[in-house]
């Protein structure tokens, strides 16, 4: 066989993904009004400031809790919180 | 994203509100994070927020009402084909299969290659990779391990053993899947060893924001032995270790990590130093007495063989002098730089450092490394700094300025979060502190400086931001 036709095995550089078991979302709610809340805030305070004044006027039957930091690790809610969270809007995420 | 992700798996409904260029950078960390159909909300680069939230915040609250479709109930698995042989032909093929390229999306609108960094590359086929794996006296089928314990970006610790999780796929890799890339990099057996060691960075990239720019540095016996270039052009392309280990490392960022421009690595124009890739030497002849070289700076032995590993932020700068300039200074105290250090007339040595630190913190604050020609290393130490730590621990005490000058960068306002928490130097709050408190604008840390000496004799320097982490080059030989 020419050099040229010879066949090789060439190998994959691609690291191992490992399987992920993917979920569904979170059943969506009903409805906002008399629900509690998270806004967890990640830093674009230009925006986030602005949002937190709206949601709390333009929404003003849903129990809002506000969690915030300029970096991109949200603050968490506790395991206690999480409990009594029945939703959460997470912004500027980057 | 993990956050958000937890939360939809424990049954709070959430949305996400960010950019519209960082939507299939959110969609892959979803999907990675196990929950891929998460609702995202796209704010604004350009409008100011008031309007922005106009925009979006009747959609943003539909997003937790609105019932699920079929698509977002779905639970399934995520696993990608994994087959050790990607292709078998001849050459000519390989170079064809390897070299494809797939579009990527605005804000990128263009292709981009799948396996390579865009320039060709040396196939791998399964006997070049055996050749190259006798370069390393590990197994093939080793999973690189961390070297020691880490904190990861957002929190989570990964311990000394665990496999590496490449970021930002959080993929795993063993020593032949490095080896891969090694082949395709150029490298020969003999740079293996540097390679493995880069590859215990994770070879992380910047997925977002400034100009993130993956670089290393080797220290140690292993430079003249592989014969890198420590001299005159030695972040030129040129040498063969050099450049080789330095692509090594970004196809590494590549095909382990997963960095996908316009992806994942959103860095706004990309940084030179990820072209091609960049890796240089320590030239440890060059150093002073006393003179640490870096691998013993990290707690290696003089011997010992390391590599420091950086993906930081910012480009490449300069001293800020012509050669002559510096000359002129040293060997006679004249021209500009005398004249800014009123040295007129007098000859050198000077702390030439005074010339630079008034700008050196201008536009960022933080560590810096600076890269010193071996004559300018020699200068300091006759000036009386005989150590690195001495040049280091001085560079920060000039880094202070007052804080009512301090809260007008930006940075802070994000290292702070937002002006919260404990001021180092004083151990008080931030907001306790009046303006013409002194905080150091050259970061926490006296000694969070770094040193390379190497170069050729053109009385130039070299400021990089930034200072890595170094993996020990001899436990891959």
């Amino acid at each position: 066989m020419a050099t040229k036709d010879r066949e090789y095995k060439c190998l994959n550089p691609v690291g191992i993904q490992n399987p992920v078991e993917t979920f569904p979302l979170a059943p969506r709610l009903d409805s906002v009004d008399g629900k509690n809340i998270c806004f967890s805030i990640c830093g674009e305070p230009d925006i986030t400031i602005a949002l937190e004044k709206r949601l709390k006027t333009d929404y003003p039957d849903v129990n809002w809790t506000i969690k915030k930091t300029y970096m991109t690790n949200a603050v968490q809610l506790s395991a206690e919180e999480m409990k009594t969270t029945d939703a959460l809007i997470q912004g500027v995420a980057w | 994203m993990p956050y958000v992700a937890k939360l939809e798996k424990a049954g709070i409904p959430t949305v996400v509100v960010d950019y519209e260029d960082q939507l299939e950078l959110g969609k892959e960390t979803a999907l990675i994070h196990g929950v891929p159909n998460i609702r995202f909300i796209h704010s604004s680069r350009l409008v100011p927020g008031p309007e922005a939230v106009d925009e979006f915040i009747e959609p943003m609250m539909e997003a937790l009402t609105k019932p699920l479709t079929k698509k977002e109930k779905e639970r399934g698995r995520w696993a990608p084909s994994q087959e050790r042989v990607l292709f078998e032909g001849t050459l000519d093929e390989a170079d064809t299969f390897y070299q494809q390229t797939r579009h990527i999306p605005p804000p990128l609108d263009a292709p981009i290659a799948i396996y390579t960094d865009g320039f060709p590359i040396r196939i791998p086929t399964e006997e070049r990779v055996k050749e190259m794996l006798t370069g390393t006296s590990h197994k093939p089928d080793e999973l690189i391990p961390y070297p020691f314990d880490i904190e990861g970006r957002r929190g989570e610790s990964r311990k000394k053993g665990d496999p590496v999780l490449f970021q930002p796929m959080g993929r795993t890799a063993t020593v032949e899947k490095v080896a891969i890339n090694a082949v395709m990099a150029g490298c020969k057996p003999e740079h293996l060893p540097v390679v493995l060691a880069i590859a215990q960075s994770e070879c992380a990239i910047g997925t977002a924001g400034g100009s993130n720019g993956q670089w290393c540095c080797v220290s140690g016996p292993i430079v003249k032995e592989i014969k890198m270039n420590s001299g005159i052009g030695m972040m030129d392309p040129g040498n063969p270790a050099n450049t080789t280990i330095g692509r090594s490392y970004q196809l590494m960022a590549i095909n382990l990590s997963g960095a996908v421009s316009g992806i994942n690595r959103l860095s706004n124009f990309g940084n030179p130093f990820n072209t091609g890739g960049t890796c240089f030497a320590e030239n440890v002849d060059a150093l002073p007495p006393g003179w640490k070289g870096l691998n013993e700076e990290f707690g290696y032995d003089k011997n010992e063989s390391a590599v420091m590993v950086v993906n930081g932020p910012g480009m490449l700068g300069a001293g800020g002098w012509p050669p002559g300039g510096y000359r002129a200074l040293q060997k006679s105290g004249h021209g500009g730089i005398a004249r800014r250090l009123d040295v007129k007339g007098t000859p050198g040595p000077h702390n030439f450092l005074e010339y630079m630190v008034p700008e050196l913190w201008a536009s960022r604050e933080g560590v810096r490394t600076l890269v010193l020609m071996p004559q300018m290393a020699k200068h300091l130490y006759e000036l009386g700094f005989k150590s690195k730590e001495d040049v280091y621990e001085w560079l920060w005490k000039k880094s202070f300025e007052p804080l009512g000058k301090f809260r007008l960068r930006a940075g802070p306002d994000l290292s702070t979060n937002g002006w919260m928490g404990i001021e180092s130097t004083s151990g008080k709050h931030w907001k306790e502190l009046s303006d013409d408190y002194m905080v150091p604008a050259g970061g926490n840390d006296p000694l969070g400086n770094c040193i390379i000496v190497g170069g050729g004799e053109d009385e130039t320097l070299v400021v990089l931001n930034g200072r890595g982490t170094a993996y020990s080059i001899d436990a891959w030989r």
